[in-house]
């Protein structure tokens, strides 16, 4: 799959990275990974790993470095699709695969992960019902209808790649990404991954009081938004 | 004119001096500055007249002018704060399209592409 880049927002994973790239690069030799000012060892696993390094000079968010990400895959030659990809290790090389495999029947223009169609392994149930209130929230907000509204697992065509432009810096953008579909007009489809939720990719994920945060910026993103 | 009311209008005369003489100025809007001299002037008779204010909010339902006064005071402060959190949201954006045509330019050029057709400005910029 020499057309396809995964992008990967990378900030403070070094004890992870060099693995998912690794992984990664049993299928395409394109991961470009977006160091938003890690603190750790981060910049060196990706070098080592054999990944693009895309250093950001300042620690911006994780919507800001998939932005960035995008924009320099975009860059590489004969790159048709993209694919949007945890450096956690919480989401499988196969999943993507199979994203991927729908995006070149030609009829999609993106194809989203959702956890609730598939299986979800070490959840607790608190933030299980967290994410099915947030999936409420966007659907009622953004008018398109998903089972999976925060969910980093995408893949999509260059059209996207092109059009797309994630302005929320932090968290908010995986609500941004699906008012930009309805704004859009993308061709959009959900298909079921498996999520696994480590101890590790637990600790650091967002806290579920950050989904207060969400909620706030998506409605003033609507009010404010001309 | 006793000593607070000259402290007062001292202090709303050089806030207003500040706002006028700032070299940023020109880049705030006509309306905002216009609303800005309205409160000070408001306040300056505020000051000057508190019967006078008490008279206008009988006017429109208030008791007390002290209580008219704050209740203006509350709307412009409101009004500074979503003003302020959507310059500083403009910044921010600013800021990081910047830092991230540095952090993709150099990356180009660590790994030698080609980067004549995307070192275009943004179409999609405003």
């Amino acid at each position: 799959m020499n057309d396809v880049a995964f992008v990967v927002p990378v900030y403070n994973e070094a004890s992870v990275i060099g693995d998912v790239i690794a992984d990664i690069r049993t299928v395409t030799p394109h991961v470009v990974c977006v160091n938003d000012g890690s603190r750790d060892g981060s910049a060196a696993a990706i070098v080592r790993a054999g990944g693009y390094l895309v250093d950001h000079p300042i620690n911006m968010g994780q919507g800001a470095a998939l932005q960035t990400g995008i924009e320099f895959a975009r860059a590489l030659p004969h790159i048709q699709r993209f694919v949007t990809f945890d450096a956690d290790g919480q989401h499988l090389v196969a999943d993507a695969v199979r994203m991927l495999d729908l995006l070149a029947r030609g009829d999609l223009d993106i194809v989203l992960g959702s956890r609730f169609l598939g299986e979800t392994i070490g959840a607790a149930r608190g933030k299980k019902a967290l994410l099915k209130a947030a999936v409420k929230f966007s659907n009622v907000t953004s008018g398109i209808r998903l089972t999976d509204a925060h969910n980093g697992l995408r893949a999509f065509n260059r059209h996207v790649a092109e059009t797309m432009e994630i302005t929320a810096p932090d968290m908010t953008h995986a609500s941004e990404i699906i008012e930009l579909i309805a704004a859009n007009d993308y061709r959009y489809r959900e298909v079921p991954v498996t999520i696994h939720y480590t101890d590790y990719s637990t600790s650091k994920g967002q806290a579920s009081v950050n989904a207060i945060n969400i909620a706030v910026d998506t409605l003033l993103r609507r009010v404010t938004r001309q | 004119m006793i000593i607070v009311q000259f402290l007062l209008i001292g202090a709303f005369l050089f806030l207003f001096y500040v706002a006028i003489r700032s070299r940023t100025a020109h880049s705030v809007s006509a309306s905002k500055k216009l609303l800005f001299v309205l409160l000070m002037a408001v306040l300056v008779v505020a000051v000057l007249a508190p019967d006078l204010v008490t008279v206008v909010a009988n006017l429109v339902g208030v008791g007390r002018g002290t209580d008219l006064v704050l209740y203006l005071m509350a709307v412009s402060f409101g009004f500074y704060v979503v003003n302020d959190y959507l310059r500083g949201q403009d910044n921010r954006q600013q800021l990081h399209r910047l830092a991230r045509r540095i952090a993709v330019l150099e990356a180009l050029e660590r790994y030698h592409i080609d980067h004549r057709d995307e070192a275009d400005p943004e179409a999609s910029d405003d």
